[in-house]
């Protein structure tokens, strides 16, 4: 259980990444360079804070293993969205790869602070567990950044298409944001099949077996994990079927991250 | 008396669809100003059609042909279209609008993109191809002269022409926003004229795979490939390199398109569905509009490409300023001269013909007094020269403000020709009213 402190420290976390984000905005009508170094800034500290919360937490619990509970989980989620905006951004800038990527990063760490109070069960210590959350988070970071980018290729396509004067930056070419959607589900789908197959092993064990009851395979979270499996196996195939290349991939790999998000509230909602 | 007309569209009134239908390539333009003269005797003609313009500038006299609507019903007849589709697009300029207008084109202020010189150019070989066809003459040759060297001075003592973004500039720019490596990406360039030329050296720096030149004339197509270290391909396998293209850039003189969405959407799958930009700065087009509505397919025309330079402008306002500064003095100077020119020879026929009639009048006088000295003659002579100068002066004086008052020196010069009778024909023609004839009775000034 999260206590106070963690929670308020992690609603400074929320609020640093949004006004880095709301700073990042602001760009659209000003280049000062103050404003791009603010919005770092405010990025950078609300991931330490993000981090701090984690530690904190780790602390408190006496296990330092990632993962081990909802709120841990979710902050994980969220913080290694913003370390992959912040990564790209020195490595090989994307302007405004934080407006996408930000938005989800908050809504994870906001989902931090309100499912993080659900108590973990037993089994959750298992291996297998263990390694179905992994993989299957894991999964999700990766589909939320192709989703991520997969709305930057729309918008800049829609850009080009219209051929209007749109206001904001290049968002990066199109034939890069195809690769990198493209890139993040290649590494997505093998951590989702893994998190579907140990998934199934758990549901398999007797004491999940019993907790989830006989219709467990029609329970939400199974069908939209299918769902989300199915999606990102047509994008993982436009490079054999180009039919589904460019705004197609970018549109499934978009869909399949609001599937993604679905299978996280239903994890949440429904018994563990 | 001469009079100014001009009648056209430009980019500002009409979309390209329009436009692209009334444009005129090198041998339709010389054969519209050969049919054109051979319609409207004795009239000046110039045409000057761009990718943004199509303008028909004519000198004829005050009251010749042919008028505004016989001008009109020309263009429609010449393509072939009614007039309907392109009239409500279309401007009429006379006589200082004229001037003002032209100097402005010259000066590329009048184009979409401001700064561009190749208008310059394009206005110098409107006129060198009436000049050649003797369509020209008093009117439009100071005007077109004058025009083209107003057109210099700006271009060389503005920074219009300064960081200017070209239409090739902004095309590559939209190529890094489509496609993030050119090492692989091939290019094909579809025609081999000045716009081709520019595109090329703007993607020649992005050093794509593969360069590809494809021209209905293959010595042009080597030619090019050869200056760009690409290859010429032949123009009948064009659907083939449309497959291998990854940038099209076309800008052919065709009068109908060479790309049409039935021809792209058959490529789609032997492309395997892959992204293309495809640059369209012919006029006419050379690509349907359709083709922007497939997948995958990113098309724009010169429109597009312009409007996107015209957006930069505004950082270039101190030129643009200096610029209208140096154009406008000079329609100020070229509409005084030519007034000039245009009235002196009908003020110079007033004060001839009311000299006569005075000296005349006192010829007849003089004849019936007796013992008149020689100086008193000559002071009666010198004070009927001051009375038709004090009372010509007025009129004169007038006229030579009408402009400013308000009224076309054309319409002042012509009423003045018509009260006072300074018609050549009609002069030469018109018997004086005798001392009997109903002349008005003309009130004494002496206060007598």
């Amino acid at each position: 259980m999260p206590e106070v402190g963690q929670i308020a420290l992690l609603i400074l976390a929320i609020v640093l990444f949004a006004a880095g984000g709301a700073l990042s905005l602001a760009r659209l009508q000003s280049e000062a360079p103050r404003l791009r170094l603010a919005a770092k800034a405010c990025l950078y500290w609300g991931v330490l804070v993000a981090l701090a919360v984690l530690v904190w937490h780790a602390a408190r619990r006496g296990n330092w293993r990632p993962l081990g509970d909802n709120f841990d989980t979710l902050i994980w989620l969220g913080l290694l969205l913003a370390l992959f905006v912040l990564y790209t951004q020195r490595v090989h800038p994307l302007r405004g790869l934080d407006w996408f990527v930000l938005p989800i990063s908050i809504l994870l760490l906001i989902f931090a602070a309100i499912f993080g109070r659900a108590t973990p069960h037993e089994y959750v210590d298992s291996t297998w567990s263990w390694v179905h959350r992994v993989s299957a988070y894991g999964g999700a970071v990766a589909f939320a950044i192709a989703g991520a980018v997969g709305g930057m290729f729309l918008l800049s396509s829609r850009r080009l298409r219209t051929r209007r004067l749109a206001p904001g930056p290049n968002l990066g070419s199109l034939e890069r944001l195809e690769r990198l959607t493209l890139a993040w589900v290649t590494l997505g789908f093998p951590l989702l099949t893994i998190g579907l197959i140990t998934g199934l092993v758990r549901a398999l064990d007797p004491r999940v077996h019993d907790s989830l009851g006989p219709h467990w395979y029609a329970t939400p979270k199974v069908v939209l994990a299918f769902a989300v499996w199915v999606v990102y196996a047509l994008v993982l195939h436009s490079p054999i079927n180009p039919v589904f290349r460019g705004r197609k991939a970018a549109v499934l790999s978009v869909f399949g991250f609001l599937l993604m998000i679905g299978t996280i509230v239903a994890t949440e909602f429904m018994k563990q | 008396m001469q009079r100014l007309l001009l009648l056209g569209l430009n980019h500002t009134t009409a979309p390209l669809e329009v436009r692209e239908k009334l444009a005129f390539n090198n041998a339709q333009r010389r054969a519209a100003i050969e049919a054109f003269l051979a319609r409207f005797h004795g009239c000046e003609a110039v045409l000057l059609s761009t990718c943004n313009r199509v303008e028909l500038y004519v000198g004829r006299d005050a009251h010749g042909a042919p008028a505004v609507e016989e001008m009109s019903r020309f263009l429609s007849e010449f393509h072939g279209l009614q007039q309907a589709a392109f009239q409500e697009h279309l401007y009429l300029k006379t006589d200082r609008a004229v001037i003002e207008h032209l100097f402005a084109v010259a000066s590329s202020l009048d184009s979409m993109v401001l700064g561009e010189t190749q208008i310059l150019g394009q206005v110098r070989d409107a006129y060198e191809t009436s000049l050649q066809l003797s369509a020209t003459g008093p009117s439009l040759n100071p005007l077109f002269q004058r025009a083209v060297a107003v057109g210099k001075r700006v271009l060389t003592e503005t920074a219009l022409a300064e960081g200017r973004i070209s239409v090739a500039s902004v095309a590559v720019d939209y190529a890094q926003r489509i496609f993030e490596h050119f090492g692989d990406k091939t290019v094909l360039c579809i025609g081999a004229g000045k716009m081709a030329i520019l595109a090329l050296k703007g993607f020649e720096a992005l050093s794509p795979r593969e360069l590809l030149v494809c021209n209905r004339d293959p010595d042009k197509a080597i030619a090019l490939a050869q200056r760009f270290r690409g290859r010429a391909v032949p123009f009948v396998d064009l659907p083939d390199h449309l497959v291998s293209a990854d940038i099209v850039v076309s800008s052919t003189g065709s009068q109908q398109p060479i790309i049409t969405r039935e021809l792209f959407e058959g490529l789609r799958r032997r492309r395997r569905y892959r992204p293309v930009f495809l640059i369209d700065i012919a006029v006419p087009r050379d690509i349907e509009q359709e083709v922007s509505q497939i997948e995958n397919v990113y098309l724009y025309n010169l429109d597009d490409l312009q409007q996107v330079v015209a957006g930069t402008q505004s950082q270039r306002r101190e030129a643009i300023d200096a610029a209208r500064a140096i154009v406008t003095r000079h329609v100020e100077e070229f509409a005084v001269w030519h007034r000039q020119r245009e009235m002196g020879p009908v003020i110079d026929r007033l004060y001839r013909r009311y000299h006569r009639l005075a000296q005349e009048e006192l010829t007849r006088t003089l004849g019936k007094t007796e013992g008149i000295s020689q100086p008193d003659r000559a002071q009666l002579e010198e004070m009927t020269r001051r009375i038709v100068n004090k009372l010509l002066h007025t009129p004169v004086h007038t006229l030579r403000r009408s402009e400013r008052l308000g009224t076309p020196t054309a319409q002042s010069v012509h009423a003045l020709e018509k009260l006072f009778w300074l018609d050549e024909h009609e002069e030469n023609c018109a018997a004086e009213p005798d001392e009997g004839d109903a002349a008005p009775q003309t009130p004494r000034q002496d206060g007598a």
